[in-house]
Formats: structure tokens, sequence, C-alpha cells
């Protein structure tokens, strides 16, 4: 449910970025904030580690620009994506309008992107979430590795029928717009007031 | 029923009034209203040296964390956070459950004046936010179908051209 603030004429969404760790969280986020023109875009904050991982989240506001007199705002955000840090995820997670899933591609991985949807899931029920409702993205990044996972992997594991699924290799910027376009319209979508 | 609830909500005042008399009262530079989400909503004082999108998200994740570490260590939440600076402090205080009021302040010696002012702003605040309703007011100005249309019309604009 989006935040509606009346008094400031704005409608706030919430979009997370969540994955297992190193999948390009990040990097999509980055990709993003580069190619927007600077007044869709507010200033990014990063909270990372010596080691350029991210430590609590990522985040940027994304203007739309006025609606209906309304002033529309995605607030985009990653999760960092180490086992360790599940509460930090669980909270990042609330009152989130819409999720981009980022999976690894490498083959060797496949149990960590299960894992992390698992946790995904989990979380986002404590949220009383829908998931049949939830507007969610399946990016599999990486593409260019070698033996991808095939698309519909995670698909079938978790029995999702009709997500929205892209392909990308965040790090030369393919398919990164395009996810984003169809995170932010699924979540257009499902806008009630 | 409807000029009633209106009539009760002009008295009760606004938020940025009440965050501005806080601002008078402690003596505070700058006193903001967010939500546990991150969204800044209210400002009043000076912003004129922030990026308060910014400080917002991290406060409201800062306050998350701060959350879990009570739970751990056998609290609920801790509903007062100081951050002492050099020159800069920041005071920040639950308003309800959803919200949080962020005061900074510059004079350390203070800090009694901007805890006892938060407090009582906070309340007045938390009654201000009890008669809000931000979605009944927005649903009477925006069709939900003309939103819809625009929002996915921008979005094409802005993300297929790239």
């Amino acid at each position: 449910m989006p935040h509606i603030n009346y008094d400031n004429k704005e409608i706030n969404f919430k979009i997370v970025y969540y994955g297992p760790g190193m999948s390009g969280k990040t990097t999509n986020l980055v990709h993003i904030h580069k190619m927007l023109q600077p007044d869709h875009r507010g200033e990014m904050v990063v909270l990372d580690t010596d080691e350029e991982r991210t430590l609590f989240f990522d985040f940027f506001p994304l203007s739309l620009g006025r609606i209906e007199g309304f002033f529309v705002r995605f607030n985009m955000y990653t999760v960092p994506g180490q086992i360790y840090y599940e509460a930090s995820r669980r909270l990042i997670l609330e009152g989130a309008d819409g999720v981009v899933f980022v999976v690894d591609s490498n083959p060797h991985r496949l149990p960590d992107n299960i894992m992390s949807y698992g946790m995904m899931q989990d979380s986002l029920g404590t949220y009383d979430i829908d998931m049949q409702q939830f507007p969610l993205v399946l990016q599999y990044n990486k593409r260019d590795c070698q033996n991808p996972i095939p698309i519909g992997t995670i698909e079938k594991e978790f029995k999702l029928d009709g997500i929205p699924v892209t392909e990308s290799i965040a790090t030369q910027g393919a398919g990164v717009m395009e996810t984003i376009r169809l995170a932010t319209s699924g979540i257009i979508n499902q806008f009630k007031i | 029923m409807e000029t009633t609830e209106l009539s009760e909500i002009s008295e009760i005042g606004n938020p940025r009034d009440a965050l501005a008399t806080l601002v008078t009262s402690s003596g505070a530079k700058t006193a903001l209203l967010i939500t546990k989400e991150g969204i800044h909503l209210e400002e009043a004082g000076d912003t004129s040296y922030l990026n308060t999108t910014a400080l917002a998200a991290l406060i409201a994740g800062m306050f998350s964390a701060t959350r879990e570490v009570a739970r751990i260590v056998g609290e609920q939440q801790f509903s007062i956070l100081l951050q002492q600076g050099e020159s800069r402090h920041i005071h920040i205080s639950l308003v309800t459950d959803a919200t949080m009021m962020v005061v900074v302040f510059e004079d350390y010696q203070r800090i009694g004046r901007v805890r006892h002012e938060a407090r009582k702003v906070g309340s007045r605040l938390a009654e201000i936010l009890h008669h809000r309703n931000d979605r009944d007011q927005a649903r009477k100005e925006i069709s939900v179908p003309q939103f819809k249309e625009y929002a996915l019309n921008l979005i094409d604009q802005i993300f297929t051209k790239r």
C-alpha cells in the first residue's frame, strides 16, 4: 500500500531489490540511477563494507512526476544479500509495494537463489502479503555466465505462474531498465486508494 | 458529519505547525516527521543543509535496527534515540507506531529542553495524525483509472527509450 501524504500532495511507493549475495542488486540500482535524467532521481545512498558488500541497504528516490496533482515517487531499496543479514532484509521488506528478485544465473548459485527466495516469501508472509497479488518481477541476472540456470527454474521450484521474468547482464546494463519498467508498471496496475 | 470532522481537524492543527512550535520552543535547528518506512512527511526549521529524503530513509533503517536490538535485550522497543555529534545532535522519538520525529539541534546544553518539548509536541502530533485521513482526502481528488493511465505512460517514456 503506497504512502499518501495529502498535505504535501505526494504518493510514495517502495520497491525492494532482493536476492542472494553478489547477485547484482546494487549494480541494478546504480545503473538505473545513472540512466535517469537528473529530474527523475534523487541522491543515491550506499551503505557498504570495505569489500563493497551492501551492509544495510542502498537507496535512492525515483521521481515519476506529477500525476493528477500528486507528486509520485518510487523509493528504491536493495537488501544486503549475505545470509547473516536476514533481520535487516526483513526490516527493509516492510512496507514494500513490489519486489524485484535478482537471480544469480551461475549454476552453482542455484541453492542460494532458492534459499533467498524462500526467505523472501517467509518475510513477506509476516507482513500479511498475499503473494498471488503482490507485484514481483523475477530477473535472471548474469546471463553471460557459463551454463546459466535455465529460465523457468525458480518459477518451477516455487510454482510461480504468469510472473514477469527478465534476463539481464546488469554490469553491462542489459535488461536492467526493462526490469524496472515491469516492476513499476506492476505496482501501478495494483494501485488502489 | 463530514463538516464536523473537518472542523475538528482544523481545530487540532497540522503537523507542520506542531513541528514549527517545537523548533521555536526548544531552539532546535530542524524538526522532521517521518514514517517508519523512511518517508519524509513534514518539516520545520532550516532544512537547507539536509537531504531530507535520504535522511528519512536512513533514520527509519536505524530505528528499525534499534528495535531489533531492543528485542534482543528483552525490550519491546527503545522509544528515544539520541546521537551526539561535535556540533550537531539528533534526537529521535516515536510519535505513533508508524511515525517518528527527528529533531536536529546544535547546543547540547539544550538537550533537556529538546527532550521536554519533543515529548509535548509528540503527543500533539499523535493526536493530529489520529484525526488525519490522507487516503479519504486523496480519494476525492484522484481518479484511479486516469492515474494509472498517466503513470503507465510516464513509466514507458522514462524507461523504454533508454
